[in-house]
């Protein structure tokens, strides 16, 4: 089913023809598919754009699609091949640039030589040495929530039983990797040893969550806290705070601790949100009844209203 | 090989004044051996040029440097596959200190 030519382009019905070309046109070379050579979605995007360009652009077309007589899809066109189809093959080779790689490659031996037999140039081979550089090594090394957090020393016992003393930066995060300069494997013929990779795997906290340098909390609060608001108690990762509800607060609502999240490497802090879920009393006893029951005579409300209007 | 009649019928809003001025500024560039003619590949790059200037509004002094850009493009791809195609090759623990290298440079980006 095709969609509302009017939501594809992003403009209102009322939009004048020069709106829809500009439309059109910013959306076009956005997803062109020739602009955006790897992703697959492109093209899928660009058709639907062209198709509602093709409704809209078009006064007829446009005030037909207006009164109902024909629907978004409008007419299938016959398939452009797309140059990005040929451009990476052996007919596509011609055109190919290395312009733009030249700086990278140029200073390492791997792509050095690849670069420079294109180029036509040759590369002078090196005087032989007998020595080389030691080796990385590679741990993994698994943390608490709280020490990624805080930071932490650890040390690694090594399978021939030697030991290995880690400093975790605060804010360490899941997957990331340390380098231990010169811990790794020993180099030959007076050489540097290599570098010991720590990967850090971090162990999930059961209240705290993280997201980027920032700290997810969910806190439960009872209705009438909800409703009148307070100071609430709340967890963060350098001990308990009061946090303060404001009156008339919901499930969902996220407040924000400025702060109390995460230090970032450039030395700020992130900050801690906590997400409340107002939560009911285990017994609803005969007054919050009676309570309920009177309420609901001159209060009664809708939260279903949105719900209904969208399904 | 296409001639340039059979180009000119496969790409609407094609004219052989434009054909014929974008081989000439080098835009295309049609064989010349063993037979001359287009092939599917600048087939597809003149609908690319008719598209660049007519539906997306690029001015004609654009299209050079669009062009050179996106043959930049698919140079570094054809030259990434080729790497990424050689590295699957290698064995897995070569594979995994590269794969761990690679991570290291992005963190200290």
């Amino acid at each position: 089913m095709a969609e509302d030519p009017y939501s594809v382009l992003g403009v209102q019905r009322s939009a004048s023809a020069d709106d829809i070309n500009k439309a059109y046109k910013k959306l076009a070379k956005k997803w062109h598919p020739d602009l955006n050579p790897g992703d697959k979605a492109a093209e899928e995007t660009f058709k639907q754009v062209s198709a509602a360009n093709e409704i809209l652009s078009d006064l007829e077309k446009r005030g037909r699609y207006d009164r109902g007589e024909i629907d978004a899809s409008g007419q299938e066109r016959p398939q452009q091949h797309y140059y990005r189809e040929y451009a990476g093959g052996e007919d596509g080779a011609r055109y190919r640039s290395s312009a733009g790689f030249e700086d990278i490659g140029a200073f390492s031996d791997l792509f050095g030589d690849v670069f420079s037999r294109r180029a036509g140039g040759a590369r002078g081979g090196g005087g032989a040495r007998f020595s080389r550089r030691g080796s990385d090594a590679q741990y993994r090394l698994e943390i608490d929530f709280l020490e990624a957090v805080t930071g932490a020393k650890k040390r690694i016992t090594l399978p021939d039983g030697g030991t290995l003393d880690v400093t975790l930066p605060a804010g360490v995060d899941d997957s990331q990797v340390l380098r231990l300069k010169g811990k790794g494997m020993p180099g030959t013929g007076g050489a540097e040893p290599g570098d010991a990779l720590v990967e850090i795997s971090v162990r999930p906290h059961p209240v705290f969550k993280r997201e980027g340098s920032d700290i997810l909390v969910e806190v439960p609060i009872a209705f009438d806290e909800a409703v009148l608001g307070g100071k609430v108690e709340v967890p963060t990762i350098t001990g308990r705070v009061f946090a303060t509800v404001p009156p008339g607060a919901n499930t969902g609502q996220t407040l924000r601790l400025k702060g109390r999240g995460i230090k970032t490497r450039g030395g700020s802090h992130g900050d801690q949100l906590v997400k409340l879920t107002v939560v009911m009393p285990d017994l609803v006893d005969a007054e919050l009844k009676s309570f309920a029951e009177e309420w609901r005579q001159k209060h009664r409300y809708d939260p279903r209203r949105k719900l209904k209007e969208q399904a | 090989m296409l001639s340039e009649r059979e180009v000119l019928a496969r790409v609407q809003r094609l004219t052989v004044t434009r054909l014929r001025v974008w081989v000439k500024q080098g835009w295309i560039r049609p064989a010349a051996e063993p037979e001359p003619g287009f092939s599917e590949a600048d087939t597809a790059r003149a609908a690319l040029i008719c598209d660049l200037e007519d539906r997306l509004g690029f001015a004609e002094e654009d299209v050079p440097v669009l062009l050179s850009l996106i043959d930049q493009i698919h140079g570094l791809r054809s030259e990434l596959k080729g790497i990424i195609e050689a590295l699957d090759e290698l064995p897995d623990d070569v594979r995994a200190t590269v794969r761990l290298r690679i991570a290291m440079r992005n963190q200290s980006l």
